[in-house]
């Protein structure tokens, strides 16, 4: 678990009796955050008509996202899309800089994931609200469903609303986790089988690099599209 | 497969007393929990805002113009297509006039050449004719005048032939008439 262990680097900073210090979670953060960045900035420099290959990745990234948003949520969702962007460039390379040796997991960390999926909740509940006023709360009661069920089905429709930010949480943290605890499982197995023994999980463990790696792209992919999922019941109110 | 799991087990319990130093989940300590937030709540802002009011809008407008220029290219290309079109059916009324055209002057030109070729044929067919006739007049006279020379040289002969070998003179009218008869008999053979 040393993988997940957070430490401080550089001096302390305290703000108003809190411990804000720049840590290596802080580091992986900039790095990914850097990252994307780098590549949207030569991904855009040039303006070509037949683009370079870096062009290539950022417009390949910029449709995908695009694309997703108007599958899921619609025409409507075009304004929240440099959010989803952000959003799911900063996952994707949060975890894909994890899967490099002697990183740091950023999303692994169940305080990161919480506050990105505390921050859509509460965004898509007051869209929601600013869009539709009131009648947004009928999204709790869905339509064609017997008047001797509809309390216990608003009630399930109720908790399952207020469950989505630990859910979308939870899934990436324990993902990322997972994945990270297993490869290092393995890892300590082909230490202790020595050179006899170790070559069954090694391939195993390179096996399940691969994997993570699918799972790192999969979670920002599922991270995202549940946030266009979201979006769209706020934006287009239709149980 | 059950010996390689217990095995499994085994190694997992052993790998677990080793690392117990460090058990338990660092994600559950609440020390950096504030900072991880701040930190989080920061870098996310400054890739918002550089993302959404640089990068994105310079990539979007790369797409746009890309789609616009292949929309300006296609429409070109039709525009382009149509005009060859229409010059292609240009160019085949051409063609078409053009042969028409051919045919006439060559259908013209036949007749023309036709009646010529017909006019100048009998023009000279009748002169032929005409040489020929007087080729026919000529050779009759000539046919005449040389009997009548050849009648005088054999007279001439005859009466030669005879004095010489009786020594005599005969009448000129006799031998007229011998010369003629036997002239009668065969000179119609040769003419």
């Amino acid at each position: 678990m040393q993988q997940f262990t957070v430490h401080k680097i550089g001096p302390e900073i305290n703000i108003a009796g809190v411990d804000l210090s720049f840590t290596n979670a802080s580091l992986f953060m900039v790095i990914s955050a850097s990252l994307i960045i780098l590549l949207l900035f030569f991904g855009s420099k040039e303006k070509k008509i037949i683009p370079s290959k870096i062009q290539l990745i950022a417009e390949m990234f910029y449709t995908f996202v695009a694309k997703m948003i108007s599958d899921t949520a619609g025409s409507k969702a075009k304004p929240y899309f440099p959010f989803i962007f952000s959003l799911f460039m900063f996952v994707l390379f949060c975890n894909m800089v994890g899967m490099l040796p002697y990183s740091f997991t950023v999303t692994s960390h169940i305080i990161v994931t919480l506050i990105m999926a505390l921050f859509i909740f509460m965004a898509v509940t007051v869209i929601g609200f600013i869009k539709h006023g009131f009648k947004y709360l009928s999204i709790f009661v869905p339509s064609g469903v017997p008047a001797v069920l509809l309390p216990l089905i608003t009630i399930i429709e109720i908790i399952s609303y207020l469950s989505r930010p630990v859910s979308l949480s939870v899934r990436l943290f324990a993902n990322m986790m997972a994945g990270h605890t297993m490869l290092k499982v393995f890892g300590g197995f082909v230490v202790s089988l020595g050179i006899l023994g170790g070559w069954l999980p090694l391939s195993f463990s390179v096996a399940l690099t691969g994997l993570e790696i699918l799972v790192a792209f999969l979670q920002a992919y599922v991270f995202a599209i549940l946030t266009c999922i979201y979006l769209n019941d706020a934006l287009n109110l239709h149980h | 497969m059950k010996s390689f799991l217990s095995l499994l087990l085994a190694l997992t319990a052993l790998n677990t007393n080793l690392y117990s130093a460090e058990a338990g989940m660092p994600q559950l300590d609440p020390k950096y929990w504030a900072s991880q937030a701040f930190w989080l709540i920061l870098v996310f802002v400054i890739l918002y805002i550089s993302l959404s009011k640089f990068y994105l809008p310079k990539i979007k407008s790369n797409l746009d113009n890309r789609e616009n220029k292949i929309k300006e290219d296609l429409e070109n290309a039709n525009k382009f297509k149509e005009q060859s079109e229409a010059k292609l059916k240009e160019y085949d009324l051409i063609l078409d006039k053009a042969k028409k055209e051919v045919n006439k002057i060559h259908f013209d030109s036949k007749t023309a050449l036709d009646k010529d070729i017909q006019s100048k044929k009998e023009i000279i067919e009748k002169e032929i004719e005409k040489e020929i006739l007087k080729a026919q007049k000529e050779i009759s006279e000539i046919k005449k005048n040389s009997i009548s020379s050849i009648q005088n040289i054999s007279e001439n002969i005859t009466a030669d032939i005879i004095e010489k070998i009786s020594g005599d003179k005969l009448n000129e009218s006799s031998v007229k008439a011998a010369v003629e008869e036997t002239s009668k008999k065969n000179l119609s053979k040769y003419l």
